[in-house]
């Protein structure tokens, strides 16, 4: 096979994509998500440092990192995004028409994969980018601010959405319903770390740390108590590459 | 040219396609019939690798349609029209297929305007009717410009000027050398526009045959004989030549036997005839006669009565 199959297959993606309206309102729907939860978490910040209350300062904060810590949320409205670059093909039975286009099952997912990635990639960029720019000056004294850490930090969240965003397209292959994968991904990426985490033992805050979601808080905020920024990254795209191929088996054994 | 070999399909105790082997050649327009349920579209999803056969396989100009490269310049499908996403207008639908099969964009407004959607190719798909929906899927058949068309009801939810349409458009295809594959329920559209028929039941093959043949085997292709004595004449063709004669005032309709020797059994009987002709079946008395005991839903004839 050259790679004229999978480029063209690309290209059928992308047209497929952005003839779409809510693909465009999805996204803005992710920069106002983004501009109001950074606002408010500088909002807070700055309450809690000027406040009577001396036990909740932070002190002052990389204005960056306030964007990633919107992220929690805001990465929400990216993935029911991706999930249902799949399961709306599912639930409208266009799966039957792109696999007669592409009957290269495998080239489909991985044409889907690429175009989620080469959309939510920069799209997170460009969000790392917004929730820093609307905290900063919200943030004033209590901020710290720099080019390269801002970039390096809206780099991260790109790469981090473009992972998941494949990672859930696995999940949304395998579920093929959009409200069991919206839901199972709510449960693993963000309920299930919290639960096992909280139980307080060692091996659920093992377990809690091998999570995706950990693994890239982990490699977004630069490291953390369990492991380094690379141990993250490298956890995630496991993560990623596991869902993928059970996503891809899954795909060409089954009728369409 | 489509070629099934023993194609099998099985869900758990229940056989769709039952060991199908069959030909369908180009430069005609070959029919699809069967009851509800009897595996036509299951055999068509096969064909175009949506669905794994059990047993057996599907070719495609003697490949399997996962192994060709660009599928839709080889075989165009309208399956079910309305297997695309209600929020794209038709021509980014169509645009995407030709980008993914390396199709010139020009191709899209080609078909649109064979099909008669020009002037709706930027509304979302959603907003259109059953017959429009039906045109697109069409028009998406005839994107690649393949050598092999299949056509799972094409004519559904068309009115009177778009049966015209389809039928022509399948002829027309058919003697530019095509295959041209096409299931329907309307056996009156089946016959006037099928060069052959593949008539399928429980999955299983019931005929594949011209369709002159089909309609000529039928025993609903009758004689009918009007006579001052058919009383006579009815009990003579019965107990002399074996046929069934059923008479209704001095009318007889005689079947299991030919025209010729129902006149000449009356020229010996010397019983005066006003009027004898052949009364050919109707395709439909042949399919019906052909898969009476492979209705899969089926009402009996006094069901609920």
């Amino acid at each position: 096979m050259t790679v004229e199959v999978p480029r063209r297959a690309f290209a059928a993606e992308w047209t497929k994509l952005w003839s779409l309206r809510s693909t465009w309102w999805t996204l803005a729907g992710a920069f106002a998500l983004m501009a109001a939860m950074a606002f408010t978490l500088a909002t807070s910040t700055v309450h809690n440092n000027t406040n009577d209350v001396p036990g909740d300062d932070l002190g002052v904060v990389v204005a960056s990192d306030t964007a990633v810590g919107s992220v929690d949320l805001v990465q929400f409205v990216v993935l029911t995004f991706a999930i249902l670059a799949i399961t709306a093909e599912y639930a409208t039975g266009s799966i039957g028409t792109t696999l007669r286009w592409a009957p290269r099952r495998g080239v489909v997912l991985l044409a889907k994969s690429a175009v989620l990635a080469a959309v939510t990639f920069p799209a997170g960029m460009l969000l790392g980018l917004l929730g820093t720019a609307v905290a900063a000056p919200v943030l004033g004294d209590w901020g710290r601010f720099s080019v390269g850490g801002t970039l390096a930090d809206s780099a991260a969240i790109g790469v981090y959405l473009a992972l998941t965003s494949v990672l859930v397209l696995g999940i949304g292959t395998l579920l093929r319903s959009t409200a069991g994968a919206v839901t199972t991904v709510f449960l693993f990426l963000m309920a299930l770390p919290m639960l096992i985490g909280g139980s307080n033992t060692a091996l659920g805050q093992w377990i809690s740390d091998a999570l995706p979601s950990s693994a890239g808080r982990h490699f977004m905020n630069g490291g953390g108590d369990s492991y380094g920024p690379a141990v993250g990254l490298a956890l995630l795209a496991v993560w990623t590459a596991a869902f993928l191929l059970g996503a891809r088996t899954a795909l060409r054994r089954r009728d369409a | 040219m489509i070629t099934l070999r023993g194609l099998t399909k099985r869900y758990g105790d229940t056989t769709a396609v039952d060991d199908l082997t069959l030909e369908i050649g180009a430069g005609r327009v070959t029919g699809f019939l069967g009851p509800n349920g009897a595996g036509k579209s299951t055999t068509m999803r096969m064909i175009v690798g949506l669905d794994r056969p059990t047993a057996g396989e599907a070719l495609v100009g003697g490949r399997p349609y996962a192994t060709l490269r660009w599928p839709l310049r080889e075989v165009g499908a309208l399956l079910d029209a309305k297997a695309l996403h209600p929020g794209r207008s038709a021509r980014a639908h169509l645009l995407a297929m030709a980008r993914g099969n390396g199709i010139p964009a020009r191709r899209v407004d080609e078909v649109l305007e064979t099909v008669g959607l020009t002037a709706v190719a930027d509304r979302r798909a959603g907003t259109f009717s059953l017959g429009m929906g039906q045109r697109l899927g069409i028009a998406g058949a005839l994107l690649g410009d393949p050598r092999v068309l299949l056509f799972d009801e094409p004519v559904n939810g068309l009115d009177p000027d778009g049966v015209l349409w389809v039928r022509r458009l399948m002829r027309s295809l058919a003697a530019e050398g095509r295959t041209v594959f096409v299931s329907s329920h309307l056996m009156s559209e089946m016959e006037l526009t099928a060069d052959r028929l593949v008539v399928i039941g429980r999955g299983r093959l019931l005929a594949d045959a011209p369709t002159a043949e089909i309609i000529a085997r039928s025993s609903r292709n009758v004689v009918c004989a009007r006579s001052p004595e058919a009383t006579t004449l009815a009990r003579a063709l019965t107990e002399r030549l074996g046929a069934e004669a059923h008479r209704a005032d001095d009318t007889l309709t005689v079947s299991g036997v030919a025209i010729e020797r129902v006149g000449l059994l009356a020229h010996e009987l010397n019983v005066p005839l006003l009027e004898l002709r052949t009364q050919a079946a109707s395709l439909e008395e042949a399919y019906m006669e052909l898969t009476g005991a492979s209705v899969e839903y089926g009402v009996s004839d006094r069901a609920g009565v």
